[in-house]
């Protein structure tokens, strides 16, 4: 086959899951040492693509060549042994281990104490590791358990695993939605070096700048298919327009009304409130949002912005100060107090907060009404009214379930969850909605959609905070900003008298 | 009755009670570290008794009496047997992804109809006569020379059953495996994170079936041992309990193999002491049976102190599915 300008080519492969055909017809070759991403919404099929070619998944049709010769990628220890490795999404890591066992793990070196007893040879393992880690600048202790290291060392110990099996064919699954802008640009230093090495690097995600930024080539996959495949120095614009299949707008300030701000709907006095170490993560913050405004909390992960929304939608007590609901005092009131009082929550965590991943999608759109009539009758649920409000919002919010009101949550897209969860929160007739990370992990198309939403209740009369650590999406959508450092809000700006590089200079803390 | 003698009855005796639990909390280790729930060990021990104890009586026409291979026979039958049993385990755990409590609590039920099912058939057949149990005797006892004459300590080296070497010899090997070899490694991440095997090339459904067969092996172990010392027999009184003690320690041990060693100590000398204390005093068998609770009483008050710091391994008792989310 002449086809060796490839590393890896994919030839007409289809993989069918039941009721979705998750990769139709797909063909793509990718070249030694570039480094190659693959863009698309949530569900498009980047993922299931990939995990055929670690051997996760079989391809229903189609074949799978590396470096020129066809190949049966029948299990991960086939596609290792062919020099291909995988970063997952969601870390494969045991947490009560070492990173070197985990590092080693599948691939221990085994010795033989006194001829008799084998057992891993995990210091050897660490000499190699420690020599890894230097070459590539990937610095880790491999004597530290997984459980006390962070993140983004979490990630460097998976890009270990695979140079520790030599492989040549690197791949990424959205490597970058857990991490700080600053360990992206890490990362991305990080990659840079990998190709300089001469190894490949396919890397699945859905941030266009983070496409323009490394990559050589794009394939951009939609709705299982593929859609084109563009040089990297292609436009934003036209990478999205084929993401999603029509124009998209790139930038969120677009509501065609100017705010109108109405009464005070929060008042938050002097609030402070105990992190999970202990400590005051929010240090006596005073704010307060009008209906018809978006209030935008900027900030670096972790400067108290989770614990301040937690404070106000009620899931923890605060430990001084006041919150006031439209003038009442709801500073000891519950979650469903408040939520009765007026107060919607999109929380950061969709899975684990915002739904009940193994309920249907009409559950999780009930979840906040089902004790009231129609939807229960004398403590007996009504199971089709569920179905019928679930069906007006599913059709009203444009959520994408293959089976309707009756979906498992479980098996939606993020991007699909998260309409659900803010279709459930807008439907409640609440004066403030808390929105933390909104679009986290999300596609451009889902983004789209959510940012129209928000200035649609905006425009609405709704008073809106919004907690985003994208300070595009804080400087395109907020009315008034407030950057919150250390725990302390350090400065309120009305979004149009400030400029991005003056709120990133309070982020960083230094115009304090 | 004499102090000393007491003084020497209580570690032997203790030691006779707390080593055929400790080889099944030891098997409940394998299979528990490995992410599957083990809650079959009464069932398996007795299974394991059974067929040890057949491979007893089978053989006993052919080598007469008192030979010296019959205990390895019965080892040999009893692991085989506890071994097969648990596949049952493996099969409906691993293969079919059931829930594994009921699997558990089938293999338990199970084992005890189908055994004593079994032994009156085998007894009908071989000696027309019909009972529910096999007569095995039980093993010699002996004494290690330099050790037994430590103060205090030695009683534990007096009137040994050569099963209680053999199970601190399986204790010593399983913690090498567990903590220092590549199938321990491997075993213990089913357990955390069955998906960081999977995505590093391992095979967790053939690491569980191992660590299954192994606890059915130990497990099975574990049952001849009771029944050819402490009963002299097997019949259904096998049945009493041995295996849930065995998961107590195993919990109270946090899975580990020296704290379960201590655990399965602690609840043979409270048992073995308050057994001779009773004896001692010439107490009716009202009063024995009460103080005999003691130990069981202490568990439960000690746990409500030390379960907040125990950590189960973190995927006990899901079925690895790839797809998962």
């Amino acid at each position: 086959m002449a086809s060796s300008e490839y590393i890896v080519e994919f030839r007409g492969v289809t993989k069918k899951f039941p009721g979705i055909t998750a990769n139709d017809d797909i063909s793509i070759g990718i070249r030694r040492g570039e480094i190659f991403a693959l863009l698309g919404e949530n569900g498009a099929g980047k993922s299931t693509l990939m995990s055929m070619l670690y051997g996760m998944y079989e391809p229903d049709a189609g074949d799978i060549f590396i470096r020129g010769e066809r190949v049966a990628l029948s299990s991960p220890s086939a596609a290792t042994a062919l020099g291909i490795g995988m970063v997952h999404q969601h870390f494969r890591l045991v947490p009560s281990y070492t990173i070197a066992e985990n590092i080693v793990l599948g691939m221990e070196p085994v010795k033989k104490a006194a001829e008799l007893f084998p057992y891993v040879d995990i210091g050897a393992a660490s000499k190699r590791i420690r020599d890894l880690s230097k070459t590539y600048g990937l610095e880790v202790d491999p004597a530290l358990r997984i459980e006390q290291v962070g993140v983004s060392t979490q990630q460097r110990v998976e890009i270990l695993k695979m140079l520790y099996r030599d492989a040549e064919i690197l791949i990424f699954d959205e490597p970058t939605s857990v991490l700080t802008p600053r360990e992206i640009e890490f990362l991305m230093d990080v990659m840079r070096g990998l190709r300089e090495s001469g190894r490949t690097i396919v890397l699945i995600t859905h941030k266009l700048e983070e496409i323009k930024s490394i990559a050589d080539r794009v394939a951009v996959l939609r709705r299982g298919k593929l859609a084109a495949i563009l040089p990297a120095s292609a436009s934003a614009q036209e990478m999205a327009d084929l993401t999603v299949g029509r124009p998209v707008s790139l930038s969120p300030s677009s509501s065609s009304l100017r705010a109108r701000f109405r009464d005070v709907v929060l008042q938050v006095e002097n609030l402070s409130v105990r992190g999970e170490n202990g400590l005051d993560a929010v240090k006596g913050v005073s704010f307060s949002i009008r209906g018809g405004e978006i209030f935008a909390i900027a900030g670096v992960s972790g400067n108290g912005q989770i614990e301040l929304a937690d404070a106000i939608a009620g899931l923890v007590p605060p430990c001084g100060g006041r919150i006031l609901l439209n003038g009442r005092n709801v500073t000891s009131d519950g979650v469903g107090r408040r939520t009765e009082a007026g107060v919607s929550y999109i929380p950061e965590d969709r899975q684990r907060y915002g739904l009940v991943l193994d309920f249907t999608v009409a559950e999780n759109l009930a979840i906040k009404k089902y004790r009231r009539a129609p939807y229960s009758k004398s403590g007996i649920l009504n199971r089709s009214a569920f179905r019928t409000e679930a069906e007006a919002m599913i059709a009203r919010y444009d959520i994408r379930a293959s089976g309707g009101a009756g979906t498992i949550a479980r098996f939606m897209s993020g991007g699909n969850q998260q309409k659900t969860i803010i279709a459930r929160e807008l439907s409640t007739d609440s004066s403030l909605m808390i929105f933390v990370q909104p679009t986290r992990g999300l596609d451009v198309g889902a983004i789209e959609n959510i940012h129209r939403r928000m200035l649609g209740e905006r425009d609405k009369g709704r008073a809106i905070l919004l907690v985003s650590l994208e300070l595009d999406e804080v400087m395109g959508l907020a009315d008034t900003i407030g950057v919150l450092y250390g725990g302390r809000l350090l400065k309120i700006f009305p979004a149009d008298r400030t400029t991005v590089g003056e709120v990133g200079e309070y982020m960083m803390g230094a115009a304090s | 009755m004499d102090v000393m003698d007491v003084m020497d009855a209580i570690p032997a005796d203790g030691l006779s009670f707390a080593m055929p639990l400790l080889i099944m909390a030891i098997g409940g280790i394998y299979c528990e570290r490995g992410g599957v729930l083990m809650l079959a060990l009464e069932g398996l021990q007795g299974f394991g008794a059974f067929t040890g104890a057949l491979s007893v009586v089978l053989c006993l026409p052919l080598l007469g009496a008192g030979s010296p291979c019959l205990v390895y026979i019965a080892m040999a039958g009893a692991m085989i047997g506890g071994m097969s049993f648990s596949l049952l385990h493996a099969l409906l755990c691993v293969r079919f992804k059931a829930q594994q409590v009921i699997s558990g609590m089938v293999i338990n039920t199970l084992a005890m109809a189908l055994t004593t099912f079994l032994t009156s058939v085998v007894n009908e057949a071989l000696t027309s006569q019909v009972s529910n149990r096999f007569q095995i005797g039980a093993s010699e006892r002996f004494t290690l020379p330099i050790l037994s004459r430590i103060p205090i300590f030695g009683g534990f080296f007096r009137n040994m059953y050569p099963f209680e070497l053999v199970i601190l010899a399986v204790a010593f090997v399983s913690w090498h495996v567990l903590y220092k070899t590549r199938f321990g490694l491997r075993l213990r991440a089913c357990g955390e994170n069955p998906h960081s095997l999977d995505a590093a090339g391992g095979n967790v459904g053939r690491t569980r079936v191992i660590a299954i067969m192994i606890c059915g092996a130990l497990a099975g172990l574990g049952g001849i041992f009771v029944a050819y010392s402490v009963s002299a027999n097997f019949s259904p009184s096998i049945y009493m309990g041995y295996g849930y003690m065995a998961i107590a320690a195993m919990i109270f041990g946090n899975w580990k193999i020296s704290p379960t060693f201590a655990v399965c100590m602690f609840f043979g000398l409270t048992k073995s002491a308050g057994y001779q204390i009773c004896l001692w005093l010439g107490m009716t068998s009202n009063y024995t049976d009460l103080l005999l609770v003691i130990p069981y009483v202490v568990t439960l008050v000690l746990l409500v102190f030390f379960s907040k710091r125990n950590q189960p391994p973190r995927a006990l008792g899901d079925p690895f599915d790839k797809g998962k989310r």
